[in-house]
């Protein structure tokens, strides 16, 4: 069931990829920006259960180490992504006051997109990366969390839809 | 919330968590795993890119301008459509002169070094989940460009090719916190080395802590081996602040790029570069200063003064 739930999802996740790697890159605006698909993976894997988060991680995470700009070894972003969408999913679980709650779901999206972005740059650092300057990582990390306030309200409709309509019909089925 | 996961879950789990640590371990001993999916993926996705570039950098550029959305009478509704069309175009106009004006520098820049140069477009600003400072241009292996090649403006250094794909290469940006580049001072020639901050700024470390270093030094590149990562005498930036504090053991100073990083839109990479070293013949020259014409009255005394 996990293996068919995710080869379903999985071009769903190659359309956001593209829009990321092609049009989202194109613009650079305060703070770096945001990555709509770290934003729709994270929000995606909040409305699954653990397992899925995990999985949903994993797919992502492999997608973005292929990106041509991830400075990180192969797998870099997958460990991470794992464990982002296993945490994340596994917050919520069994709450259906917390998953039936947009504004709780874009709480915790914005805290853990500034979280994982972190927790990359740490395991960067434990790789032999550099640091740079701490105040621009700050306010990147900053602006990403507004970023994603801002975000996740306009891509919730769609991916709550999306989802429940993919899960749901699978279940039926 | 739940107390725990299953024992299945927490078996995928795992084994999804050693699946990523052995790519990692594979990657760090320098096997290339799905290196080659990258670099497929990357063929892809460069045309789409390119298009994309092309599409909504004006597009960007263009909703900031519109200023007037709120008006709806059917008298101006197509008088306003015209306008936004020839705004359009302006735009379109003024995005392009601004590439040939960073074309035309550059190869000014490239004709006076003698550098051999492939110019090509930004297709991509790099990473916006990772701290890196990179960008995608779109010339590749296809057009002789290789890894470890410097890339330029006509304003100074760029960065360095770090993977060349068929028609599209990523560059590290000099911003880069990973990037740092063998500098010397125009004129003493005391030598150091520049590294990226990931703002504006880079910082120089001198070898020599007896070194005389003043605001408004310009920095250029080095140069290494066989010309690769770095050709000699490309500007990198001016000094803004030394640090002089006793008993340090280098001498340090704040660099200020040349390049305007986040306008760049046409760069070139050099593929080749003369033996012989320009030294300080790519120094940007100082701006003069416009004569301001200053009139001078001569005030002469009347023949007939008044009683």
């Amino acid at each position: 069931m996990f293996a068919r739930r995710f080869l379903i999802s999985f071009p769903i996740f190659a359309v956001m990829y593209v829009i990321q790697e092609t049009i989202v890159s194109q613009f650079r605006i305060f703070g770096s920006g945001f990555s709509l698909f770290l934003i729709f993976t994270l929000l995606w894997s909040a409305l699954g259960t653990p397992e899925l988060g995990a999985l949903t991680g994993f797919g992502a995470g492999l997608l973005m180490d292929l990106s041509q700009s991830s400075s990180g070894p192969m797998g870099q972003w997958m460990l991470i992504m794992i464990l982002a969408g296993f945490s994340i999913s596994y917050l919520g679980y069994g709450d259906d006051n917390f998953r039936g709650n947009p504004l709780s779901l874009v709480v915790i999206v914005a805290l853990a997109v500034p979280i994982t972005r972190l927790v990359y740059l740490i395991l960067g650092l434990m790789f032999g990366g550099q640091l740079g300057s701490t105040l621009q990582i700050f306010t990147s990390l900053f602006a990403s969390g507004l970023w994603t306030v801002a975000v996740v309200p306009l891509l919730m409709p769609l991916v709550t839809r999306i989802h429940s309509g993919l899960f749901e019909d699978l279940s039926r089925g | 919330m739940r107390s725990g996961g299953d024992n299945r879950g927490r078996l995928l789990l795992i084994s999804l968590i050693v699946t990523s640590l052995f790519l990692i371990t594979l990657d760090l001993r320098g096997v290339q795993v799905l290196g080659g999916i990258r670099s497929g993926s990357q063929t892809v996705l460069s045309p789409v890119q390119s298009v994309a570039a092309t599409v909504f950098r004006p597009v960007g550029n263009f909703f900031s301008d519109i200023t007037h959305l709120g008006r709806t009478r059917g008298e101006i509704s197509k008088l306003q459509a015209a306008n936004e069309k020839l705004r359009q175009a302006l735009i379109n106009r003024k995005n392009a002169d601004s590439e040939l004006a960073q074309l035309k520098s550059v190869l000014d820049l490239a004709g006076t070094a003698k550098y051999k140069v492939v110019s090509a477009r930004v297709i991509s600003l790099g990473s916006t989940s990772s701290f890196t400072q990179t960008i995608s241009i779109d010339a590749g292996t296809k057009d002789g460009v290789r890894p470890n090649m410097t890339v330029i403006t006509g304003l100074g250094l760029v960065g360095v090719v770090k993977v060349a794909y068929p028609n599209s290469a990523l560059v590290q940006l000099a911003t880069d916190p990973a990037f740092s580049v063998g500098s010397r001072v125009a004129g003493s020639q005391q030598i150091g080395i520049l590294s990226g901050q990931g703002t504006g700024k880079g910082v120089l470390q001198l070898l020599d802590n007896r070194t005389n270093l003043k605001v408004g030094d310009v920095i250029l590149a080095r140069g290494s081996q066989n010309n690769l990562p770095f050709v000699p005498g490309v500007p990198i930036g001016e000094v803004t602040s030394v640090d002089n504090a006793a008993g340090e053991v280098t001498q340090s100073a704040d660099v200020k790029f040349f390049v305007k990083f986040s306008a760049l839109s046409v760069v070139s990479v050099v593929l080749g570069a003369p033996q012989a070293d320009p030294r300080d013949a790519l120094v940007p020259k100082a701006p003069v200063p416009t004569p301001v014409p200053t009139v001078t009255i001569y005030a002469k005394p009347s023949e007939s003064p008044t009683p």
